[in-house]
């Protein structure tokens, strides 16, 4: 793996996620991934598993016996 | 009994807090669900949480974020107090986690892959796979993972919550979502999704290693 695509790897997360990176680093990893078709697959994997654990979102929602409980605690409170 | 002393909050912080904290209620209990792994715990966090942050209230400070805040205090009880009669998640090492790379492990089981990677695994998890592989991750992967990717917190914010400095969080982070495409990788192996490869001329040793270290999983 060229020295490049390695640094652009260990900063998939940090692009995906919108953190930390200034925006000339955002900027070059973004012309490398158009470039870099492996990169490109191998950041889209990444991306793809983080969406899939975003899915489970919304999945559990509190009781309501629970809401109601705790309501009235606070009441008592 | 002092726990459950009257909170020492004014009439319009009594009001606040119910107005602005009861709706994060269905956030916190699923952040909980997935801390606890069980709904009696998480019942039993998200109230304490909820008693705890009441009678602090006074001193959360108006404007900043009240989830996050809610958050820190439910991570703090969690630590203290539900963990410690919680079965311990299963070991996993964190040079396991650095070396895993599910791309070139699909590239390695398949080189004439022709669909795009992702789908080959991805196409076959299910919801409860991921719930699965989620809670078998060592606590603190799994903390930062249901923090940024079930909740949405920023960087910051978990540093926040987790009281670990920024370097942690991304470390925590970067691993716990490497710890969970490996387990991810290992339930589509198990349930036969993909096949384990065949033992081909030069395949290399590098094999033998990735299943060395699944037959140490919990034996349910």
């Amino acid at each position: 793996m060229k020295e490049r695509c390695r640094e652009v790897l260990q900063r998939a997360y940090l692009f995906l996620d919108e953190e930390v990176l200034s925006i000339e680093e955002r900027t070059q990893i973004q012309v490398h991934l158009d470039e870099c078709a492996p990169c490109l697959e191998h950041y889209g994997l990444e991306r793809e598993f983080v969406l899939a654990t975003s899915r489970l979102k919304g999945r559990d929602e509190c009781p309501q016996k629970l809401k109601a409980k705790i309501q009235t605690l606070l009441e008592e409170a | 009994m002092a726990e459950t002393q009257p909170a020492d909050l004014t009439a319009d912080e009594k009001r606040r807090f119910q107005q602005d904290a009861l709706p994060l209620l269905d956030s916190l209990y699923a952040g909980a669900l997935r801390m606890t792994r069980n709904p009696a715990d998480a019942e039993d966090l998200v109230q304490e949480t909820m008693l705890r942050a009441y009678r602090a209230f006074d001193r959360f400070e108006a404007g900043t974020n009240l989830k996050a805040w809610l958050f820190r205090i439910m991570t703090n009880a969690y630590i203290n107090t539900y963990r410690k009669k919680q079965r311990e998640p299963k070991k996993v090492s964190s040079e396991e986690i650095e070396d895993f790379d599910l791309f070139q492990e699909l590239k390695n089981h398949d080189p004439d892959i022709n669909r795009s990677a992702e789908t080959v695994v991805l196409d076959s998890i299910v919801d409860n796979d991921i719930i699965e592989a989620l809670d078998d991750l060592p606590e603190q992967f799994r903390l930062a993972v249901l923090l940024s990717d079930l909740q949405d917190f920023s960087y910051a914010e978990m540093a926040e919550i987790m009281d670990v400095p920024l370097g942690t969080v991304m470390s925590r982070l970067h691993r716990g979502r490497k710890a969970l495409q490996k387990r991810l990788w290992e339930l589509a192996r198990d349930k036969g999704i993909v096949k384990t490869p065949r033992e081909a001329p030069g395949s290399e040793a590098g094999d033998n290693r990735g299943n060395a270290e699944r037959t140490g999983g919990p034996g349910e």
